[in-house]
C-alpha cells in the first residue's frame, strides 16, 4: 500500500513538473518521430535490394517494422534517461534532500520515480507507432496477441533501468556526461537501427553490456515473429539475469550514495 | 564598439576557462564523431560497401564516407554556432546579468561579435577534433584548397549567425533552450542532407531544407572538398546562403530587439 502511495506521489510530481508547458510534446513526439524518420532515410544510400547484404538479417521490406519496434523500445529506455536527468534539478531545488529526510524506502522512491514517469513519457510515441503501422499497411505483420505481454516486459525492464539511472544521479549532478557518452552507442549497438547479428564479434561484445539489447531481442521475437513464451525461455532467463544484476548493483550503489552524501555534507551540492 | 567586444570576449574566455560545462564541448564533438563512426560501421560491416545507384547520382559522388564525415563535421559546427549566439541573451537572463547589460549604453553589435569571436575559439577546437577523427575514418585531406573551404565556411557562418538570432528570439519567447534548440537540431539532421541526400526525401519535406543555410553550405563544402571544384562553380550555392542570411538578418534583429523589451518589462517591471 505504501509503495502505491509513493508511486502515485511520484507520478503526480512528474506530471506537474513536466506537463505545465505544452513544449513537452516536442520531446515526447516530434523528436522521436523525426529520429525514426531520419534513421529510415539513413538506410537509403545503401543497397537495400532483396539480395543486398542486409537481407541476410532482416527482410528488406520489413525495415520500417524493424526500425519502429527498435525505436519504440528505445523510447521506453530513453524517456527514463530524461527523467533521471531531472534529478539534478531535484538536487538543486532541495526536494531530493526533503525526500531523503522522510521515512520512505529509498529504493522504492528511485523505482517509483522511474515508473511514475514512464507511462506519460511513452504513450504518445506508442500511438505514433500504431498510426505508422496502420498507414503503411504493415499492421498485418504484427502478432497482436503478444503485444500486451511484450509491452509489459519492456516496461518492467525500462523501470529497472530507470531506477538504476536515478541512483547514478545521486552521486553527482553532472552525471549527464555519462549519457552524452553512452546514449548514441546504446542506440547503435543494442540493435535499435541495425540487427546485432550483423556486427562483428567486438560489436556483439559491446551490445552485451546494454540491457536494451536483451529486451529488444525478446520484444521483436514476440511481436514480429509471433514466438511463444516457452520458445523464448532462454532469452527470458538471460534478461532476468541481467535485470537481477542491475537491481543488485542499484541497491549497493544507493547505499554507497547515501553514505557518501552523509559524509560529505548535503545532497544539494555535489 | 571595440570596448564591449573586448570586454565580452574576455569575460567569456574566463567563463570558458573557469566554469564552462565541459560536457557541452565534449557533447558537440561526440555528436559529430558518432555520426562518423556509426556511418563507417554501417558502411563496412553491415552493407559491405554496397551503395545504391541513386545515392551516387544524387550525391554526385560514390565516396559515401567522405560524404557523411563532412555531413557530421558541418552539422556539429552549425549546431555549436547556433547555440553560441542564440543562447547569449537567455544565459544572461538566467545568470542575472541581463538587466545590467540592457541598462548599459554599450553597442549590442560589439557584444554579439565578442560573443561570437570567443565562441569561435571553442568551435575551432571542435572542428579540428572532428576533422582529425574523420581523417582516421577515411576523410581525405590531400590536395585540398583550404582557401576555398574557408570562404565557404565564412559565408555559412554569416548566415548561421542570422539564423541564430531568430532561434534566440524563440528561446526568449518560450524561456526555454533545451526543447527549442533541440527541435531545430533534430529537424536539421533530417532535412539538411547530413547522412543522405535530401533528394531521397518527399519533395515537401526537402523544401524545409531549402531554407536552412546548412543544406547549401554542405553541398558547397562537399563540392570543394571532395570533388575539388573551384569557387566559381559553387557560387550559386554561396549566393543562396547569402540570400537566406539577408532575409533572416532583419527579421532576427528586429524580433530579438522586441523580445528584449518584452523580457525587460516582464521580468524587471
Amino acid at each position: 500500500m505504501r509503495c502505491m502511495s509513493i508511486l502515485w506521489a511520484e507520478a503526480v510530481k512528474s506530471h506537474q513538473h513536466n506537463f505545465h508547458n505544452k513544449l513537452v510534446y516536442f520531446s515526447l513526439l516530434i523528436w522521436p518521430a523525426l529520429l525514426f524518420v531520419t534513421s529510415y532515410y539513413s538506410f537509403k544510400p545503401f543497397n537495400l535490394s532483396a539480395t543486398g547484404p542486409l537481407s541476410a538479417y532482416i527482410e528488406t521490406d520489413q525495415i520500417i517494422l524493424f526500425l519502429l519496434t527498435g525505436y519504440l523500445a528505445y523510447i521506453f529506455f530513453w524517456s527514463l534517461v530524461q527523467s533521471a536527468w531531472n534529478m539534478s534539478y531535484e538536487r538543486q531545488a532541495g526536494t531530493l534532500e526533503l525526500i531523503f529526510l522522510t521515512p520512505v524506502s529509498r529504493i522504492t522512491v528511485m523505482y517509483a520515480r522511474a515508473a511514475g514517469n514512464l507511462f506519460e513519457a511513452v504513450w504518445l510515441f506508442t500511438l505514433f507507432t500504431l498510426l505508422v503501422l496502420l498507414t503503411t499497411g504493415q499492421a498485418d505483420h504484427i502478432h497482436w496477441a503478444n503485444v500486451p505481454i511484450a509491452l509489459l516486459f519492456l516496461s518492467i525492464s525500462a523501470i529497472v533501468w530507470g531506477g538504476f539511472l536515478n541512483i547514478v544521479f545521486l552521486f553527482s549532478r553532472d552525471a549527464g556526461i555519462l549519457f552524452t557518452i553512452f546514449e548514441e552507442p546504446m542506440q547503435f549497438f543494442s540493435g535499435v537501427r541495425i540487427p546485432v547479428l550483423a556486427f562483428p564479434v567486438w560489436g556483439k561484445v559491446i551490445a552485451f553490456f546494454f540491457p536494451l539489447t536483451y529486451v529488444l531481442d525478446i520484444f521483436r521475437k514476440l511481436i514480429l515473429d509471433g514466438a511463444g513464451l516457452l520458445q523464448l525461455i532462454d532469452q527470458f532467463l538471460m534478461l532476468a539475469g541481467v535485470l537481477a544484476i542491475l537491481f543488485t548493483v542499484s541497491v549497493l550503489l544507493l547505499k554507497k550514495a547515501e553514505h557518501h552524501a552523509k559524509e560529505t555534507g548535503n545532497m544539494v551540492l555535489f | 564598439m571595440w570596448l564591449p567586444f573586448s570586454a565580452t570576449f574576455e569575460r567569456n574566455y574566463l567563463v570558458m576557462r573557469r566554469a564552462f560545462p565541459w560536457s557541452f564541448f565534449l557533447g558537440h564533438i561526440l555528436s559529430g564523431v558518432y555520426i562518423i563512426v556509426f556511418a563507417y560501421l554501417s558502411y563496412f560491416y553491415v552493407f559491405r560497401g554496397e551503395l545504391n545507384n541513386r545515392f551516387i547520382s544524387s550525391a554526385g559522388t560514390g565516396d559515401y564516407l567522405s560524404y557523411v564525415i563532412l555531413g557530421g563535421l558541418l552539422y556539429s559546427f552549425s549546431v555549436s554556432l547556433l547555440m553560441i549566439v542564440s543562447r547569449a541573451i537567455i544565459t544572461e537572463l538566467r545568470e542575472g546579468t541581463l538587466e545590467a547589460l540592457l541598462l548599459s549604453p554599450s553597442s549590442r553589435k560589439g557584444y554579439y561579435l565578442g560573443y561570437m569571436a570567443q565562441g569561435f575559439m571553442r568551435v575551432g577546437l571542435e572542428f579540428f577534433a572532428i576533422t582529425s577523427a574523420g581523417y582516421f575514418f577515411g576523410l581525405h585531406l590531400k590536395n585540398i584548397n583550404w582557401i576555398n573551404i574557408i570562404v565557404v565556411l565564412i559565408v555559412l557562418i554569416l548566415a548561421t549567425f542570422t539564423q541564430a538570432l531568430i532561434l534566440g528570439t524563440f528561446m526568449l519567447y518560450f524561456r526555454d533552450t533545451y526543447i527549442t534548440q533541440n527541435t531545430l537540431f533534430v529537424l536539421m539532421s533530417l532535412v539538411c542532407g547530413i547522412t543522405f541526400p535530401p533528394a531521397f526525401l518527399p519533395e515537401s519535406v526537402a523544401l524545409i531544407g531549402e531554407i536552412m543555410p546548412l543544406t547549401h553550405g554542405l553541398d558547397a563544402l562537399r563540392m570543394v572538398w571532395i570533388e575539388g571544384k573551384p569557387l566559381s562553380e559553387v557560387f550559386p550555392l554561396l549566393l543562396k546562403i547569402l540570400v537566406l542570411g539577408i532575409v533572416y538578418f532583419p527579421i532576427g534583429a528586429v524580433c530579438i530587439k522586441k523580445m528584449e523589451k518584452i523580457v525587460l518589462e516582464k521580468h524587471f517591471g
